[in-house]
């Protein structure tokens, strides 16, 4: 019985039924961004695994059909890219100049507070890609010689803070216009901002879909080219 | 269906080959999104089923990297060596970004915006 626990049917089944109902939670509570359902049940996953005593090479090989499913997703985001491109267009300048600065600070910043804490370069290399969406963070953050799995969870709380506190930001800093709102959103807080903006306007949700899209390009290629230089 | 998720994977590969070749940092698979934005670039039609696909995987990306996260198990020292310094480090940088990004579109949408402002804020 004991070895059904190294099979990939035990542990999809788990892990698909312990995500399904973090998102019914999740649904329930009209999406509020503290009731992600990944932050509830990856603690509830690593309950399991101590629990059972399972390693998480055994838990990590057995879930890989759902990993994999990673990178084709990250190759389908070319699509809403590509159905915006009119958009795109029409807002050339400010998405270019808003998406470099924007890609720009958040390494810096992020990099630069996290080395005043003298943190490692490992650690360094996992927050660097914060402001992409977590497959993109995580496949950057290994490229880098950093963390995955830290990498997938500073940018969850990345876009949970961030989709909390967008509107009174915003707000604060009195920029009113749904498309610069939507974009920097987007660029700051992926795929959980996204969720966010959509909830408050549709011009915003579409602008932090093509935010979160562009900025993972963005922030790929320079960070690419930074560990080229390095 | 085949065709599409033909399309996906070849283009994975392809970005994976690619990564390959020329050492770039860039992931497989980011390459292969920007391989799959050329072809759609190069090859414009109506795909349906190519929408169906990625609107599907996009809307469960969030089931998809559980596996990765739940990883944390091993990293228990990491947490409690730099947790303060990464959760203050990514707060500011989140902020800051949100605050850059949104005050560099505005300022920027100003002084070389489209005149048509309609057509963005109708969609």
């Amino acid at each position: 019985m004991t070895d059904l626990m190294t099979t990939s049917l035990f542990w999809l089944a788990v892990t698909l039924g312990v995500f399904e109902v973090a998102d019914t939670v999740s649904k329930r509570s009209d999406r509020h961004p503290l009731l992600h359902p990944v932050l509830w049940s990856t603690p509830v996953l690593i309950g399991l695994l101590t629990w059972t005593g399972t390693p998480y090479e055994t838990y990590q090989q057995a879930t890989f059909p759902i990993s994999f499913l990673l990178g084709p997703a990250v190759v389908g985001l070319a699509v809403p890219i590509w159905a915006q491109r009119a958009r795109i267009r029409r807002l050339a300048v400010p998405i270019a100049l808003a998406l470099g600065a924007g890609a720009i600070t958040s390494i810096v910043s992020a990099v630069g507070v996290l080395s005043l804490f003298g943190a490692p370069n490992e650690i360094l290399a996992s927050i660097a890609p914060r402001a992409t969406t977590t497959p993109v963070a995580m496949a950057i953050a290994g490229q880098l010689g950093g963390v995955p799995a830290l990498a997938a969870v500073i940018v969850l709380f990345a876009g949970v803070i961030g989709a909390m506190f967008a509107t009174p930001l915003l707000n604060l800093l009195n920029v009113r216009d749904y498309r610069a709102r939507g974009f920097a959103v987007g660029v700051a807080a992926h795929g959980i901002g996204a969720a966010r903006a959509f909830q408050v306007d549709s011009t915003a949700g579409a602008m932090a879909s093509l935010g979160m899209a562009l900025n993972a390009a963005t922030t790929a290629a320079l960070l690419s080219i930074l560990a080229l230089l390095v | 269906m085949l065709r599409t998720i033909f399309l996906l994977i070849a283009c994975q590969l392809l970005g994976e080959i690619v990564h390959r070749l020329t050492g770039l940092a860039l992931p497989g698979s980011v390459i292969g999104m920007i391989l799959l934005f050329a072809w759609l670039a190069l090859v414009p039609r109506e795909r349906p089923t190519l929408t169906v696909v990625t609107g599907w995987l996009t809307a469960h990306l969030a089931v998809m990297f559980v596996p990765a996260a739940v990883g944390l198990i091993d990293e228990g020292d990491v947490l409690k060596a730099d947790g303060v310094g990464l959760v203050v480090a990514t707060a500011i940088s989140t902020f800051l970004t949100m605050a850059v990004t949104a005050l560099v579109f505005r300022w920027a949408l100003r002084r070389f915006g489209p005149v048509d402002t309609e057509a963005d804020t109708a969609a």
